[in-house]
């Protein structure tokens, strides 16, 4: 039996009328009319873990039978939980499900991002377009730092998954330089230093790769899912974006090329399912072991917006490009 | 011959300061240049070409100029201290030297990493006791992870010597978060909703570029250290950020004295000294180094700017969760 219901804290309760509210919960919505719905309302106050069943039901002045069936049911949705007494263990599947719902919701700041409409419509600068084109280069070869890491530091069951990863894409750096070279010496590209947001995305996946194997990968399971995506849909609006990139700044044209010959090079790897093998191949995880990762996953979603708002804040703000290393005589 | 790239550097300007139709005055660390419109159209053109890949002669024709004329024009620039050859930078130099070359560049530094406009929004008014506390949580986060780095940068230095002051600087320097605490508490906030909150993401970047700093080479950790604590040595500067925010956003007295205790902390244990003292004991080191030292030392000014913005654009949003809890399957 479940005791102890929780409402989720990124849940919204809306009351549309009086008897009927919607409650919306990582991007999909729950709507009770009726008896269900005052019966919820009478039960939010007490809704906070603190409170078993019968003791909801007590204060409310209700069966102890309708608050288990709305609770059950409403936990079925995921937007109530329930606080776990019983160091009920979740599976690696479990997590990978868990996994998918919140990266979804977590992506979506990513993908509103002014960033991307100033660049179609031709509003971005000249240094956030480069820019734009510097730090993808930087973060992609920041992969001789972290993925290395995560292999130097992989528990036994991650370790052919991490070591693979690493061998398999330390070079994809060079696609990008290649790009790059179509504007910029090499040496030049070689000394360039990267944003300080771009410098805390490499950084935060290192720091993670040397302390938690798992929470590492799931981190970077989020930011494959804006990388090599396979949907048509999301390959659609890749493409408008960069014809509309080339119209507006022709002078990025290698650079293009060497953004999609990526996302080429990513996609033959056939990453796609790597990460649900992953899952499958893990010992089942505790509560705690589920929060640490997740952590890592939703703080990995904030980097990637930081990389985002930094190249749209920063150049816009300190427009120099090629960024290139002080020396004793250039400060 | 050697290509401009590879010939000129570019000096760093710190702020371009239009004077409408009479040009622009370009503000070094050492100097103001001031150009008229048509030669700062010809400066940024150059200091866009310069590191790129095309020829001086392709550069000269795109300028309408022959390349001698080129030439003459990158000089005269160089002359004005816009522009350095690359062949005049010293081989070498000693650790004092490098912090007399620091020193210079510090007040440049400091005025790029606070001229964020937080600083003026907080100081005129439109700032609120919410962006007060938000900026106060990622203060506490920044000072309680110098236990992050600080440590490391003694398990990273190979020098008995350095090695000691660094372990002294962080014996000094490790349970300063409490002063953040303590106004926090002032503040309202319970100190279980500190302890367990997560910093912003700019604010753990911090820390994490001072361990990258510290696992790579002390010279570039102790610069970083330096110009943090450059930040917090004059009071006259932070004293009136206080006394007016309090003023403005209604702040308890007990909110402000743990962090003046803290600043009078600091400038009692002489940590500013630290790093010439440091520098001191390296009588010489290969350019490469101390430009990569300066390279750290500058970035770290970059994010503390980068850090000022996410604070004020997350705290700014009355909906965000202040403190921000850690994620957790039940709750979330």
């Amino acid at each position: 039996m479940q005791t102890h219901p929780i409402l989720k804290r990124t849940a919204k309760v809306t009351q549309r009328t009086s008897d009927k509210l919607a409650i919306a919960y990582l991007g999909e919505e729950v709507t009770l009319s009726g008896p269900a719905a005052q019966l919820f309302g009478k039960m939010l106050p007490y809704l906070d873990g603190a409170n078993d069943i019968g003791k909801i039901a007590e204060r409310i002045g209700e069966s102890p039978r309708r608050v288990q069936t709305l609770s059950e049911e409403l936990g079925k949705t995921g937007l109530l939980s329930f606080k776990d007494l019983s160091g009920k263990m979740t599976t690696g599947e479990e997590f990978y499900a868990l996994h998918r719902r919140h990266v979804n919701e977590w992506l979506q700041p990513i993908y509103n991002h002014p960033f991307w409409e100033n660049v179609v419509t031709g509003k971005a600068s000249r240094a956030q377009v480069l820019g734009f084109a510097f730090e993808k280069y930087h973060y992609i070869e920041g992969a001789y730092e972290h993925m290395a890491i995560a292999a130097a530091n992989s528990t036994p069951e991650m370790m052919p998954h991490l070591a693979r990863h690493f061998i398999e894409e330390y070079n994809h750096g060079d696609i990008y330089r290649k790009g790059l070279q179509s504007l910029f010496p090499n040496d030049t590209i070689l000394r360039a230093q990267p944003l300080p947001s771009t410098r805390a995305l490499v950084n935060f996946l290192s720091e993670s790769a040397a302390k938690n194997s798992f929470g590492y990968y799931a981190g970077n399971e989020l930011l494959q899912m804006t990388e090599n995506t396979g949907d048509a849909g999301d390959s659609s609006s890749i493409d408008d974006f960069y014809a509309a990139m080339r119209k507006h700044y022709p002078y990025t044209d290698k650079i293009i090329d060497a953004f999609i010959a990526h996302t080429n090079a990513d996609q033959k790897l056939g990453h796609e399912n790597v990460f649900l093998e992953m899952c499958q191949s893990v010992p089942p995880l505790t509560s705690a072991e589920v929060d640490a990762a997740l952590n890592i996953v939703r703080s990995m979603a904030e980097h990637l917006y930081l990389f985002m708002d930094g190249i749209d804040t920063f150049y816009a703000r300190f427009p120099t490009i090629p960024r290139l290393p002080s020396d004793l005589l250039s400060e | 011959m050697a290509s401009l790239n590879q010939e000129f550097g570019i000096r760093r300007v710190y702020e371009a300061e239009s004077r409408n139709a009479s040009g622009v005055a370009l503000k070094l660390s050492d100097r103001e240049v001031d150009l008229g419109s048509k030669e700062y159209a010809l400066y940024q053109k150059l200091a866009e070409e310069v590191p790129g890949i095309r020829s001086e002669k392709e550069i000269a024709a795109d300028l309408g100029m022959s390349e001698p004329q080129l030439r003459r024009l990158l000089q005269a620039f160089a002359s004005a201290g816009l522009f350095y050859r690359a062949d005049t930078i010293p081989k070498t130099l000693s650790g004092v030297e490098l912090h007399t070359l620091f020193n210079k560049v510090l007040p440049s530094w400091l005025n790029e990493a606070f001229s964020h406009p937080f600083w003026d929004k907080m100081m005129s008014g439109k700032g609120s006791r919410r962006l007060y506390s938000g900026w106060l949580i990622e203060l506490y986060h920044y000072t309680r992870n110098a236990n992050r780095h600080m440590p490391l940068s003694c398990a990273h230095t190979a020098e008995k010597k350095i090695k000691g002051m660094r372990a002294k600087h962080y014996a000094e320097e490790w349970n300063h978060y409490h002063y953040f605490l303590k106004a926090l508490k002032a503040l309202g906030f319970s100190g279980e909703s500190i302890e367990g909150s997560v910093p912003l993401p700019m604010t753990l970047a911090l820390s994490n570029f001072m361990r990258q700093a510290a696992r790579e080479d002390i010279v570039s950790y102790s610069i970083c250290s330096a110009v943090l604590e450059g930040t917090t040595v004059d009071r006259g500067a932070y004293n009136p950020y206080y006394e007016t925010c309090a003023k403005l956003y209604d702040l308890p007295q007990e909110s402000i004295a743990p962090i003046y205790a803290h600043l009078d902390l600091d400038v009692q244990y002489q940590h500013s000294d630290l790093f010439l003292d440091i520098l001191s004991t390296i009588e010489s080191m290969p350019a490469a180094r101390a430009g990569r030292a300066l390279e750290y030392g500058h970035q770290l000014i970059e994010h503390i700017w980068l850090w000022t913005d996410s604070i004020d654009k997350y705290y700014a949003i009355d909906g965000n969760s202040i403190p921000r809890p850690a994620f957790s399957q039940a709750l979330d």
